[in-house]
């Protein structure tokens, strides 16, 4: 009784079954990506362009400038805030430590987008008027 | 006997499962490759605030190409409109007030006659002539202009001194000082051109925010019209932040309080809502929400309706058909019937 | 159930359980991945014994197993018996819907398969609470698994064949015992 013999002894539902599987995880491993919303992230743009993008998990401090100014952006434990923006009014710096959403500095006209921009849950406005 | 029709049955029973697992397959294939509308989103900094469109489309290239001219188009009214820099033509005119007649192009025109008609509709309460006044208030330094300065200034407020030749294409400020200051409807306008050109490129539902004025037109993938919340004039905490939503599809709405440039000075309130009458702040809404067709109506309106404050106010939205949410100076809260039912107030507001 | 099937579902829980120990002295790049060698001992006895036997192979392997661990009704307790009762439910589910369709291989696949997708449901409920890096980890898992249950299955296939062809030895074998 051979290895060979055995596999020979497989039947062809077998094969199907085996090679479908294989298949499968093998696409969903590439789809999975692109088909799941982003993970938690920074995202920082200068002047309506992405100028930096970091996990949100990983600690780090950025300089970012703009035409206008820069500001530091402050990455820790999950959590995003400006620690020194060259802007006269530093409503960007009083906002604190942000883990979602977004601070926006529009003398500096940077933003940075805090957390997973998936679809906004059931119940949440798609926009606020005021 | 018996194993030959067992072998067939076999056989039969491959083929049903090698037909299932391929269908499974094509089916998972497709629906990857398949697109679906969703929303895409992108945000932009212009006009001095943020502006977010959303759209739908099954494409994020499409949506990403039309998002970026529609913003293009708002980037252009911002170099035409923009009240602080000195290249804009709306700086043309202020600069040649009591000289000379402005040519400007018909984006600029158009605007000014908007903000006119509202003038004219809300008897002066909304005048976008209130540069001369608003130029005396800063709202982050806290600075308060004397009393004889705004005195002085009014007679320079007024809409009906501004001359607009629509042959020609020219705007003409009657008196020196005159200063125009389209802040009060040119994002609302913004909005309106965005949703043209978001049109224009084919997408047939989506939403623009310029800050808080907002235009919406189509449904969501889902089907259900775009939810707006409107923000709590005096929030208690964080969950707070929202005192009502409501659902639109084609309607614009914005809201105009006393909360957004603000500072309080012996116990009162001084915010950016000036009322034209006497160069000091509004006092008798804390917040005016208006829903209406277009967004320069509802940015504008907004605004006259604050100043009206909130009697005159709701008669003036019941005359102009449109629908509205004003919250007065003791908190209470009224809406136009239309709104009824379709609006949800949160909490125990 | 005959005396001396039970004999041979406690010779193949002894056997199931001697591998599954086996298995966690293999050093494994995860330290959750496991290739699931218990598995031929469950399909040996689901194609031999039937459903029943195997599946008392599996919950004394699982029960014993995690006694051996001290880990007994502990959470990954709950992980293995889910995966090994999905497992065998599914191959059970298979065979009774279209028998003749998979052998050995077949079965074994299909049970890596509800093994996998049963751990992480349970992961899902018992730890994780997002779905995100559930779904990520998912197409891996399978993969894996897949391949694992295809080394398992021909391993079953040949202790099968072995077993049959000898059969009435290790049979006296266990009698005598």
């Amino acid at each position: 009784m051979s290895l060979r013999e055995t596999i020979n002894g497989t039947t062809a539902g077998d094969r199907v079954l085996f090679i479908f599987l294989l298949l499968v995880s093998f696409i969903g491993i590439f789809f999975i990506k692109e088909v799941l919303p982003r993970g938690n992230e920074v995202v920082i743009e200068v002047e309506g362009r992405v100028a930096y993008e970091y996990p949100l998990d990983s600690d780090r401090t950025v300089k970012v400038e703009s035409r206008y100014g820069h500001l530091t952006v402050e990455i820790r434990k999950g959590k995003v805030r400006v620690v020194d923006a060259s802007c006269p009014n530093k409503l960007c710096e009083h906002q604190g430590w942000v883990s979602s959403g977004a601070i926006v500095c529009l003398p500096n006209r940077i933003s940075i987008l805090v957390g997973s921009q998936e679809k906004p849950k059931d119940g949440a406005v798609d926009a606020t008027a005021g | 006997m018996k194993r030959e029709f067992q072998v067939q049955r076999s056989k039969f029973q491959v083929h049903c499962l090698l037909a299932a697992l391929c269908c499974i397959l094509i089916v998972s294939l497709l629906s990857c490759s398949f697109k679906k509308d969703q929303i895409y989103r992108k945000t932009m900094i212009l006009m001095d605030t943020l502006i977010t469109i959303n759209v739908v489309s099954d494409s994020s290239d499409k949506a990403s190409k039309a998002m970026d001219r529609a913003f293009d188009e708002i980037g252009k009214l911002d170099k035409l409109l923009n009240f602080f820099s000195s290249s804009s033509e709306l700086s043309m005119i202020n600069r040649n007030a009591g000289i000379s007649a402005v040519k400007v192009s018909p984006e600029t025109l158009e605007v000014i006659e908007d903000a006119i008609f509202v003038s004219e509709k809300t008897g002066g309460a909304f005048d976008s002539t209130i540069g001369p006044e608003i130029s005396l208030w800063d709202f982050h330094t806290r600075k308060m202009p004397d009393d004889k300065t705004v005195k002085e200034r009014l007679p320079l407020v007024d809409y009906k001194l501004i001359r607009i030749d629509r042959n020609k294409s020219t705007v003409y400020l009657e008196k020196k000082g005159m200063l125009i200051d389209l802040g009060a409807i040119a994002k609302g306008y913004a909005a309106d051109k965005a949703v043209e050109e978001l049109k224009r490129q084919g997408i047939t539902s989506g939403l623009v925010s310029c800050a808080g004025d907002i235009r919406a037109f189509g449904l969501k993938p889902d089907g259900k019209p775009w939810k707006i919340g409107i923000k709590n004039p005096r929030p208690a905490n964080k969950e707070d932040e929202i005192m009502a939503t409501v659902g639109l599809s084609d309607m614009a709405i914005s809201t105009s309080g006393d909360y957004e440039r603000f500072f309080i000075s012996n116990g009162r309130r001084y915010h950016h809502i000036l009322d034209p009458k006497t160069g000091y702040s509004a006092e008798g809404c804390r917040s005016v929400t208006v829903i209406a067709r277009y967004g320069f109506q509802t940015d504008a309106f907004s605004t006259g309706v604050f100043v009206l404050g909130p009697r005159k106010g709701m008669e003036l939205l019941r005359q102009m058909g449109f629908e509205g949410v004003i919250v007065d100076k003791d908190g209470g809260i009224e809406t136009t019937p239309g709104l009824k039912g379709r609006i949800e107030f949160k909490g125990n507001n | 159930m005959q005396q001396q099937d039970k004999y041979r579902i406690a010779l193949l829980s002894a056997y199931a359980l001697a591998l599954h120990g086996f298995e966690s002295l293999i050093p494994m790049p995860i330290p959750w991945l496991r290739i699931g060698l218990a598995n031929i001992i469950t399909i040996t006895a689901f194609i031999l014994l039937g459903f029943r036997a195997a599946l008392m192979v599996t919950l004394v392997r699982v029960v014993i197993a995690s006694i051996f661990t001290g880990s007994f009704l502990g959470p990954g307790f709950m992980l293995s018996m889910g995966g090994g009762l999905a497992s065998i439910l599914a191959m059970g589910a298979v065979f009774y819907v279209a028998p003749g369709l998979f052998g050995p291989v077949g079965l074994s696949l299909i049970g890596a398969l509800f093994h996998n997708l049963s751990q992480l449901f349970l992961a899902y409920l018992l730890f994780i609470r997002k779905i995100e890096p559930v779904l990520f980890i998912a197409p891996v898992l399978i993969m894996i698994g897949t391949i694992a249950g295809l080394v398992n299955g021909l391993a079953a296939d040949l202790l099968i064949k072995g077993l049959k062809n000898g059969g009435d030895k290790i049979q006296n074998t266990a009698e005598w015992k």
